[in-house]
């Protein structure tokens, strides 16, 4: 916020990160004092106001007519800054969460817990990625740094993803063993829709049922339509069935959140 | 920008006013039922499961940053991690977002607190694995192998990974109970997990959990919610399916039922 009145554009990049930085230490450090300085019994009304005006900005954006032009009204620019503002909190997070890293494997490391040569991969892994990926930042032009970079990010960052992305297909395998034992009616009828829309999604099962003529009533018996009507019909309609559900649960709780009316857990009441 | 269109705005100012008038009437003490979620009721079995087999439970709040769904599971984890002090079962909670972690860490102190064994929460058992979904999905199962976890919760949000560590948990004989608001993953949850909560169970999970009359109320808002959504698909159905009226008089009005189908579109 002050950023932008005391740095001047073109200034380091740095400068103003700390900006940032301070802004949200400064406010930060405002709102925290504030809630401290207050009596108790009024901090949880501030709260309560505080969410509901955050939410209220969040709401009346959305349901403001927007211009048809630019698809922004009075209040979009405003969102968009909050936006921003919560990435900041992200930032912070982050921290947060390397710290945690840092601290549960520095102390399998330091004690020499059993595996702790994982830890220390860790560290390693940790210590080279950061350190190219600064290089490749701040060296642009450097071929190295970014051969480096790419070695590490895609050659094996990307290739490990992809890897673990690929077990998925065993996993099916044994989950679809489980699925489709025949234990009860609905079981067989599960079994019965899976293979015909298996088979409809494979150049065989369009070849069984090849003989079926392709136009008329008839033609409905044909596998790859028969399973595109399971798809597209019972399929779609029970999984919209689902949809309206979580959207009208998720609603309920937006609401009660909005409202400060959450209860149980990490809202005021314990369970 | 996404913006409500008039329609949007209508129905969802309905169906808000719906909810909050039952939120409002039960909290003013009206008596509500909600029925038996068999998959939330199982939690504490779970729990006694890992305490008799003197083994860990893992709780996974899903792969969502600070989002609607990921509270609900976060208040999952306060109501699991209670029961788990009180059995002194150890918990682990691996997160993918830095601040779910921050967030999942204090919830877990808290729940210990309450239940007056803060000297048994272990920080180190509150993890940030990797913002990566791959990277921890893998860290995951390390840690479900390893730890020969005896029940495994996953709520939240889940997507490709959700059958790696719903089948890894099936192999390690962990006691699985998930519930998801990601549509496409419930079916990898119903087929290896043992008790699957599905759609508007996942958010009523609170409600079930704490039978506080604000969300018992909010619950009951949700059903009739649903049924104004079903009354107003049925009388589209209708209005599409019916051949032109040509009315006169009072009934006149009945003839253009169709506009307002196409208006909702």
């Amino acid at each position: 916020m002050f950023t932008r009145y005391l740095i001047k554009p073109g200034a380091p990049q740095w400068l103003w990160v700390l900006g940032v930085i301070g802004d949200f230490l400064l406010f930060g450090g405002i709102l925290f004092a504030f809630l401290q300085a207050i009596p108790a019994r009024f901090r949880r009304p501030f709260i309560v106001t505080l969410t509901f005006l955050a939410g209220l900005i969040y709401s009346v954006e959305f349901f403001w007519p927007a211009d048809p032009k630019t698809q922004m009204n009075f209040l979009t620019p405003l969102r968009l800054k909050l936006g921003e503002a919560t990435k900041v909190v992200y930032a912070f997070a982050l921290g947060l969460g390397t710290y945690n890293l840092i601290r549960f494997h520095g102390s399998n490391l330091i004690r020499k817990r059993p595996g702790w040569h994982n830890n220390l991969a860790f560290f390693i892994s940790f210590a080279a990625m950061m350190g190219v990926g600064f290089w490749a930042y701040y060296a642009p032009s450097s071929k190295a740094a970014a051969n480096a970079y790419n070695m590490l990010f895609e050659g094996i960052v990307g290739a490990l993803g992809a890897t673990m992305f690929s077990t998925i297909g065993f996993y099916i395998v044994s989950a679809a063993y489980r699925a489709f034992r025949i234990r009860s009616g609905e079981a067989t009828l599960m079994l019965l829709a899976a293979f015909i829309v298996m088979l409809g999604q494979v150049p065989v099962g369009a070849y069984l049922t090849s003989g079926i003529p392709s136009g008329g009533v008839l033609r409905n018996l044909r596998l790859e339509n028969l399973s595109y009507w399971i798809l597209s019909q019972p399929n779609m309609a029970a999984q919209r069935g689902i949809w309206f559900g979580i959207e009208i649960g998720a609603l309920a709780m937006a609401l009660r959140q909005w409202l400060s009316l959450e209860r149980g857990s990490f809202f005021e009441r314990e369970l | 920008m996404d913006h409500a269109t008039w329609p949007t705005g209508t129905l969802v100012g309905l169906l808000s006013i719906l909810i909050l008038y039952k939120i409002f009437s039960a909290r003013m003490g009206k008596e509500l039922f909600i029925r038996k979620i068999p998959g939330l009721s199982a939690i504490e079995e779970a729990v006694g499961r890992a305490t008799e087999m003197g083994r860990p439970m893992v709780f996974v709040p899903g792969i969502g940053g600070l989002s609607l769904a990921t509270l609900q599971a976060l208040s999952i984890l306060k109501y699991v991690t209670s029961i788990a002090a009180k059995y002194r079962t150890r918990i682990i909670v691996p997160t993918i977002d830095s601040v779910v972690y921050t967030v999942a860490e204090e919830i877990t102190k808290d729940a210990y607190t309450a239940q007056g064994v803060p000297e048994q929460f272990n920080p180190d058992d509150i993890r940030y694995l990797s913002d990566d979904q791959f990277a921890f999905a893998s860290g995951v199962v390390g840690i479900l192998n390893r730890e020969k976890a005896a029940s495994n919760f996953m709520f939240g949000l889940f997507a490709a990974e959700a059958l790696i560590l719903a089948e890894t948990g099936h192999q390690v004989g962990a006691m699985q109970i998930a519930g998801t608001p990601s549509i496409l993953q419930i079916p990898f949850f119903i087929t290896a997990a043992d008790y699957t909560i599905i759609g508007d169970e996942f958010y009523a999970a609170s409600a079930y959990l704490s039978r506080e009359p604000t969300l018992l109320g909010s619950l009951v808002g949700q059903d009739y919610a649903k049924a104004l959504i079903i009354l107003v698909i049925l009388a589209g159905i209708l209005t599409v399916s019916m051949p032109p009226l040509h009315l006169h008089g009072a009934l006149s009005f009945l003839n253009h039922f169709a506009d307002w189908v196409n208006w909702f579109k």
